[in-house]
């Protein structure tokens, strides 16, 4: 079958046709060139999104206070929730092992200044686990520890933008900030990979601000991660589970929406993975569609091409060419045209997606690549592709009448 | 060598039906020169296509070389035709993207010989037809003359039993025409069985019978004194 005379035979006839068999393999190159284009632009948007969440951790809870909107034990509907300490000391001790981090946050605006520098930022009242959470990346010094929130040390962490615009070119680290007319030793300066909004605020621990403003233990919301291990639906049972048990605890009608806010990050990163898998299938759809215009038309150029040499099949059959030959003939230089021509788009949609990738680092839109398995598959595509194409017309050829074809003209 | 008992072919187009060959009793022995001729409408041409198994019989027997023709299968039609037959056609039909020898050894490749022989094969019947310095050529680089001489190599390459020219001077000039006529007639010579079909009558009087058809029957076979060929002296 893959014998070298049938190979020549193949070669003879590609190479005798050379303006039609490179407007056939055009179709099928740019068929997919466009695949690939499309699967590495779906690629692109999925390391972008990723990227988005990697700011924060991907198994992040944050849960917001609201106000009830439903009366419910005794209270009147309107009453605004508000939680303390307590809360957050409930849930550690009652969720043990489902959590991994989990810190209050609560953010405050301040003038801050240094020396004649004036600027206003966001404090965030945190503990130590935070830095966990929000994935905060420390350049220099250190984050807030445990002994800070025990001994409630007036102590900062700034962002790195705060840090260039009030201190210039002094090393902040161990220097004296004024917030709000109050002095705080800048222990570590931070940066964010998510954005630069974020290098715009401090982190103070969360006792010490709580202690000098107004001296109490309320908290505006809770952070907190689930344990790594689980899988999205642990993941979101757990934060279920969570919102009951807090509801009861604050005296909550189950029902009311209004009330308790939750942002589960694993419900939204399953709906991001949702969206781009949707997206894969999309592009892999059209790109199918593209392909099939591809091999249409070289079923519909093979299909001339057999009309072209009928004569000549018609001599072969004459001379002893059995229907299997000629089938033979004709798909294997089907497959060998869409195969050939197919990796020539492949390889320049590669190209230009190993071009374009460094340069290309948008928001939504990173590293676009193509993998393994798409080069495999295309691969597969185009072979069986080849043979779709090749199929009609060579049938056409083996029932070709040699008497049709040698009749004198 | 041929042997056929009341042949009857019709075409049917639409609702027509054409009675195109009306019980033809026809044998050849081994080692005979046929002229088989007949104005157009004749049959000729059907009767020959049957002959080659390019088309197939409605009623009647056809016998070759003791092997009977009849409800062949494409793939079986194929091998007979690779096996008994050489084709020596009017248009020569050579294929145009292969060299001389190529085109010869080209049912060689149909019948399984390996690469090589099949081009000492080929080379050896090209030299035999007078064309052993053309055997690298293109088609389009050789004359009509040389082309159909190509053509009766590419007929002789499997040895068949029975060589079948359908007008195989029809497209050429008289002096060529005696050229190719000379080499059938050596071929002939050397005890192969050949039919030509031609509407000419100095062709048909170089073979040793002439065999007349007429709306679809045989009006008239005789055997006649053969002319050779005296090719012109250049």
């Amino acid at each position: 079958m893959f014998n070298r005379d049938l190979w020549a035979e193949i070669f003879h006839s590609i190479k005798s046709n050379k303006l039609r068999t490179f407007l056939t393999g055009f179709s099928v190159a740019w068929g997919i060139f466009i695949l690939v284009l499309l699967l590495a632009s779906v690629d692109g948007m999925k390391n972008g999104f990723t990227k988005q969440f990697n700011d924060d951790a991907t198994n992040s809870i944050f849960i917001y206070p609201g106000t009830t909107t439903k009366p419910y034990g005794g209270f009147e509907a309107g009453r605004r929730i508000q939680f303390d300490n307590d809360d957050i000391d409930f849930i550690r001790r009652s969720f043990e092992g489902y959590y991994e981090y989990i810190t209050p946050r609560f953010t405050k605006s301040v003038t801050a200044s240094f020396g004649s520098e004036t600027g206003t930022y966001s404090v965030r009242s945190v503990n130590p686990d935070h830095q966990k959470i929000e994935r905060t990346v420390i350049d220099k010094g250190r984050y807030i520890n445990d002994a800070d929130i025990r001994n409630t040390l007036k102590v900062v962490v700034i962002g790195k933008v705060v840090a260039d615009e009030l201190f210039k070119d002094v090393d902040p680290v161990g220097q004296n900030i004024i917030l709000n007319k109050l002095s705080y030793r800048v222990i570590g300066v931070f940066s964010d990979d998510g954005n630069e909004r974020e290098e715009r605020n401090m982190y103070a621990p969360v006792s010490t601000i709580q202690r000098l403003y107004g001296n109490t233990r309320n908290i505006d919301q809770i952070a907190l991660t689930y344990n790594p291990e689980f899988n999205f639906a642990e993941a979101i049972n757990f934060s279920d589970n969570l919102e009951v048990v807090l509801k009861r605890r604050l005296i909550i009608d189950p029902e009311d929406q209004g009330a308790l806010y939750f942002n589960n990050y694993a419900e939204q990163f399953s709906n991001v993975s949702n969206f781009t898998t949707m997206l894969s299938v999309i592009s892999i759809g059209i790109g199918m569609l593209i392909l099939i215009a591809g091999i249409v038309g070289i079923g519909n150029i093979l299909v001339f091409i057999i009309k072209e040499r009928t004569k000549e099949i018609g001599v072969r059959k004459a001379l002893g060419a059995k229907p299997m030959d000629v089938i033979q003939l004709v798909l294997f230089e089907s497959v060998f045209i869409t195969s050939i021509s197919g990796f020539v788009g492949m390889l320049f949609a590669m190209g230009l997606v190993a071009l374009i990738s460094p340069i290309v680092d948008a928001p939504a839109f990173s590293n676009p690549s193509v993998d393994g398995i798409t080069v495999v598959t295309c691969t597969i595509v185009l072979v069986i592709a080849g043979v779709f194409a090749g199929l009609i017309p060579a049938i056409k050829a083996a029932n070709v009448k040699p008497i049709v074809a040698l009749r004198a003209d | 060598m041929i042997e056929i008992k009341d042949l009857h072919k019709s075409y049917h187009m639409g609702s027509n039906s054409l009675h195109v060959l009306k019980g033809i009793n026809f044998s050849v022995k081994e080692g005979e020169l046929v002229a088989i001729m007949g104005s157009s409408g004749s049959g000729k041409s059907t009767f020959l296509n049957i002959l080659g198994m390019l088309d197939n019989l409605d009623e009647g027997e056809y016998l070759l070389d003791g092997v009977a023709i009849k409800n062949l299968n494409e793939t079986k039609a194929a091998n007979y035709r690779n096996k008994f037959l050489g084709f020596i056609f009017q248009s020569f039909n050579l294929i145009n993207y292969k060299s001389a020898w190529e085109n010869v050894a080209l049912p060689l490749y149909y019948q399984g010989v390996n690469r090589k022989i099949r081009k000492e094969t080929a080379i050896k019947h090209l030299e035999s037809v007078g064309l052993g310095p053309w055997v690298n050529h293109l088609p389009s680089e050789l004359s009509g003359g040389q082309k159909q001489r190509v053509a009766i190599a590419r007929a002789l390459a499997a040895d068949p039993k029975v060589m079948l020219a359908d007008e195989p001077t029809g497209a050429l000039d008289s002096k060529t025409s005696h050229e190719v006529m000379d080499l059938i007639q050596k071929i002939n010579d050397e005890g192969k069985t050949i039919l030509v079909v031609t509407h000419e009558d100095d062709i048909a009087h170089m073979c040793k019978r002439i065999v007349h058809l007429k709306d679809g029957v045989i009006v008239q076979d005789t055997v006649v004194d053969q002319v050779r060929v005296t090719p012109y002296v250049q």
